[in-house]
């Protein structure tokens, strides 16, 4: 009898909330929904009016990198969904908060040569091709290709994961100690090109693709700048036969209280009428049998390569390439130290550089932070240049020799006097220009951090004409700037134009943030 | 008139006590018979619970389901049961969990389903051609002891011989779903425990020191592995034999797609029964009278278990079985001999510890 009360009650209560849904907050609490959303999903953006028609929901996209949403996620950050290019990272991590998760669409990671190169080589239909005669080609210096930052962004990670895989004598990524360390080191050794973001990516190869071979991306950007005709030479999709990794770009259900939506909208990505027009628009891979692949797509067997099954697993593959793989980094850091980034600016800057030196500990931290074998300079100015200083990190422990002396040096910094960007700027290049001359085999790349106007020194023409003047292996050498209090937007901009880098805004994030965010150019 | 008044009141007032007490037991009535019941089960009876019919059948019998999915052992250790009116797991294994966590006595087990592995002609060409799988009159049989040893060897796909279709250098293993989380798996490691065992019930530590080397590898040598079946069991539908050659599923899951002739299953892919295999069996705890009403109507209700056979489970009543496979054209094992019985559920929870112990 009591249990026939209770169910009773139940009912009416039932009868409360859908009547307080309808009237009240339902339109718009119970219909809006948040999600953190990976970059590579902004292309997404012009089928978001369709998507929200369709489920009948508001969707407020955020967007993030990979790495950094996942962060955001296990710190807590308040949001409905996630939505990823993949989700095993994550689902790896501890406290995740993923409750459900559903795949709407398949992209895998594979790598485009220009069509002229592939014929050359006997890559074209050829089902015998390997990731192994890929590294061999890159080692040779014959193929130079564009990719990601796998500490950074998906297409990268999923990238590195795969061809760990590849080139093991296991067979599969999960143990360390069967990689083929060599292949993995003349595999990278192509890696000419590397960003913290697959679109920024997409857009530097269009532009550059003069002094590059081919890129590592997901099947659909590549397949994409084919059918825009963006490129001077289209790129022929390679399939190595030892596998690939796919992208599934699973919807996460984070808030457990917007369950309802989240089925609607999930029911509505994976219907079949839009899961057609999905496939057709974005070239993405249907993930419901209903939908034929096109004949867009290569009808081959595609190998799916294992993921690693422990985050340690996954963590000593990228820590693998970054200390160990890839072309070692040198980066130039030109650092404002004027009378007004005295106080609270300066103090911010010796914060950045002591997280980088292994003070963060974060998960995007113990990646951003200067690896085994980098080489650092440092130049600073006011009025004039002060003398730069080098750093050899041969040992990237947080209290190691090497990451301690940058320290010291960093928080001794004092600020005083004038704003000589563009004769810092001059000097960069030039000590750039004689560091790659010795030693080629780096990834060169320069950061301007400044929080105002040029006043002394020489003037933005007179470096422009200099960087003219340099020879074009040099010129290739990009600058990233960092905007910071009142740095000069306009001339920042032009000067990460110029030299193909890109800009970054502190004052929307914060310094440490931004120069995170730089390392994964780097 | 004051009379009249007086008579005209009370005759109002019999008729609003009257209307009152019609409306009440109206109410009763109805709040009897028509219930909304909450519950959470294993994903892959997801598709019963949304299939129309399903929910007609229900709503005949004042039930109006409402369910959450999830890893049927996630189940046992992640959801706060309180919110729920039942859980309906994959598997006694799981339910046994949930059962003695939860101190729950009743439970129903409407219909049950074996193991088996989906794969394609190609590859079963294969494993026919090196003494792995074997063609009984027209079903296919997968035979784990010849398996056991191609992995305890850890050989790859490319070396089998007579290998034209798939000379794949990934190791020879089957894809299963995450043993820490889902029955499937959970299964998958019973079953190959019993072949480990030299064809015995695995029951000692004696026998779980003996058997685990081998059987950690079939999981952890897969690399990461999804939380519930029907994970990769739709990979296997869309992304093909490149991604997994030999999937561990339900046979329900395989004949519930087969018969909705949606495109899903195409002429190329096979299923196997695995020799020996064992049955999951499908098992609803209710959390109150309510789930108790569900479990009643699922076990009892003729038109419910025709509908679960339907949806390519089996139930007490072979006769339902024959008639939809036979209406389908589908291929499937009528009945199954070589059937074997789970280990305990302490022996399985110490082998799945073992294994977590080394992720």
């Amino acid at each position: 009898m009591s249990t026939q009360g209770g169910f009773k009650l139940g009912g009416l209560l039932g009868v409360l909330c859908l009547t307080l849904l309808t009237v009240g907050c339902g339109q718009q609490a119970a219909n809006t929904l948040t999600v953190l959303a990976g970059s590579e999903l902004e292309d997404l953006k012009p089928l978001l009016p369709e998507i929200q028609a369709g489920a009948g929901l508001n969707l407020e996209l955020r967007y993030s990198g990979s790495l950094d949403g996942a962060e955001r996620l296990v710190a807590g950050e308040a949001v409905d969904l996630a939505w990823f290019s993949h989700g095993k990272y994550l689902s790896l991590l501890q406290g995740n908060r993923v409750i459900s998760q559903e795949k709407i669409m398949l992209s895998p990671v594979v790598l485009g040569v220009k069509e002229s190169k592939a014929r050359a080589w006997g890559w074209v239909d050829n089902p015998n091709l390997t990731w192994r005669d890929i590294a061999a080609k890159a080692g040779s210096g014959e193929l130079r290709y564009a990719m990601t930052n796998p500490a950074s962004s998906n297409s990268g990670f999923t990238a590195l994961v795969g061809v760990s895989a590849a080139l093991s004598a296991g067979g599969d990524a999960s143990q360390p100690e069967t990689l083929d360390q060599t292949a993995l080191k003349n595999f990278f050794k192509g890696q000419t090109l590397i960003a913290g973001s697959s679109g920024w990516l997409a857009e530097r190869y269009i532009a550059e693709s003069d002094h590059l071979d081919g890129m590592i991306n997901y099947e659909s950007v590549l397949m994409e700048l084919n059918r825009d005709g963006k490129l001077q030479e289209k790129l022929y999709l390679v399939y190595p036969k030892e596998g690939i990794i796919t992208a599934d770009y699973p919807l996460m259900l984070i808030n457990a209280d917007k369950r309802e939506a989240y089925q609607k909208l999930v029911d509505f990505l994976r219907s079949p009428g839009f899961q057609q027009k999905l496939m057709e628009q974005t070239l993405r891979r249907p993930v419901i049998p209903q939908v034929k692949l096109s004949a867009d797509f290569p009808k081959q067997l595609l190998v799916e390569l294992p993921f690693p099954n422990s985050l340690e697993a996954v963590d000593r593959l990228l820590f693998s390439y970054l200390d160990e793989q890839r072309i070692p980094s040198h980066p130039f850091f030109v650092l404002d130290i004027s009378g007004s980034m005295a106080g609270d600016r300066l103090n911010q800057l010796k914060t950045v550089f002591n997280n980088l030196t292994g003070m963060d500990q974060s998960l995007t931290g113990q990646f951003a932070r200067f690896r085994e074998r980098e080489q650092v300079t440092v130049i600073t100015f006011n009025d004039e240049v002060q003398p730069q200083r080098d750093f050899q990190i041969t040992d990237p422990k947080t209290q190691s020799q090497d990451m301690m002396q940058l320290r010291e040096y960093v928080n001794g910094l004092n600020a005083r006097g004038a704003t000589a960007i563009f004769s810092a700027l001059k000097r960069a290049y030039g000590l750039a220009a004689q560091a790659r001359q010795n030693d080629p085999q780096r990834y060169y790349s320069i950061v301007l951090m400044s929080d105002g106007e040029n006043n002394a020194g020489i003037s933005q023409n007179d470096f422009l004409a200099y960087y003219r003047s340099l020879p074009e292996a040099v010129r290739r050498i990009r600058t990233f700037t960092v905007l910071f209090g009142e740095a000069d937007t306009a001339t920042m901009t032009a000067l990460a134009n110029a030299t193909g880098g890109r800009v970054f805004d502190s004052r929307k994030v914060s310094l440490s943030q931004a120069f995170k965010q730089i390392r994964g150019y780097q | 008139m004051k009379r009249s008044l007086g008579l005209l009141l009370s005759l109002l007032l019999i008729i609003g006590v009257g209307i009152a007490i019609y409306l009440s037991v109206q109410e009763q009535m109805g709040n009897r018979s028509k219930i909304t019941v909450h519950g959470l089960i294993g994903s892959e009876k997801e598709e019963f619970f949304k299939d129309p019919r399903v929910l007609a059948a229900l709503q005949r019998l004042g039930l109006t389901v409402q369910v959450e999915k999830a890893g049927s052992r996630q189940i046992a250790t992640s959801f706060d049961l309180k919110l729920y009116d039942f859980v309906f797991t994959a598997g006694m294994p799981a339910a046994e969990k949930i059962r003695r966590d939860r101190h729950l006595n009743q439970f129903y087990t409407p219909f049950f389903t074996p193991m088996t592995i989906a794969s394609w002609q190609p590859i079963v060409r294969l494993l026919v051609n090196n003494g792995m799988a074997e063609d009984r009159g027209g079903i296919l049989f997968f035979k784990m002891a010849p398996f056991l040893d191609a992995v305890k060897a850890q050989r790859r796909w490319k070396e089998l011989a007579d290998n034209h279709d798939y000379a794949v250098s990934k190791n020879i293993l089957i894809t299963s779903t995450d043993v820490r989380k889902s029955n499937s798996a959970a299964m998958y490691l019973a079953l190959a425990s019993f072949v480990a065992n030299g064809d015995n019930v695995v029951q000692s530590d004696a026998d779980i020191d003996r058997v685990m080397p081998l059987l950690e590898g079939l999981f952890l040598r897969q690399g990461f592995t999804e939380s519930s079946t029907e994970y990769p069991f739709e990979d296997y539908l869309v992304m093909g034999m490149g991604k997994s050659p030999l999937i561990m599923i339900y046979e329900a899951q395989f004949l519930h797609r087969a018969a909705a002739g949606d495109g899903g299953i195409t002429s190329d892919m096979v299923l196997l029964y695995p020799e020996p295999t064992l049955y999951t069996k499908h098992v609803l705890l209710p959390l109150n009278e309510a789930g108790a009403r569900l479990g009643e109507a699922l076990t009892n209700d003729p038109e419910l278990q025709r509908l679960a056979v339907e949806h390519g489970f089996r139930n007490q009543n072979i006769a339902y079985f024959r008639e939809f496979t036979r209406q389908h054209h589908i291929t499937a094992a009528d009945t199954l001999t070589n059937v074997i019985d789970a280990p305990s559920y302490e022996v399985l929870e110490r082998m799945i510890q073992r294994i977590e112990q080394r992720y």
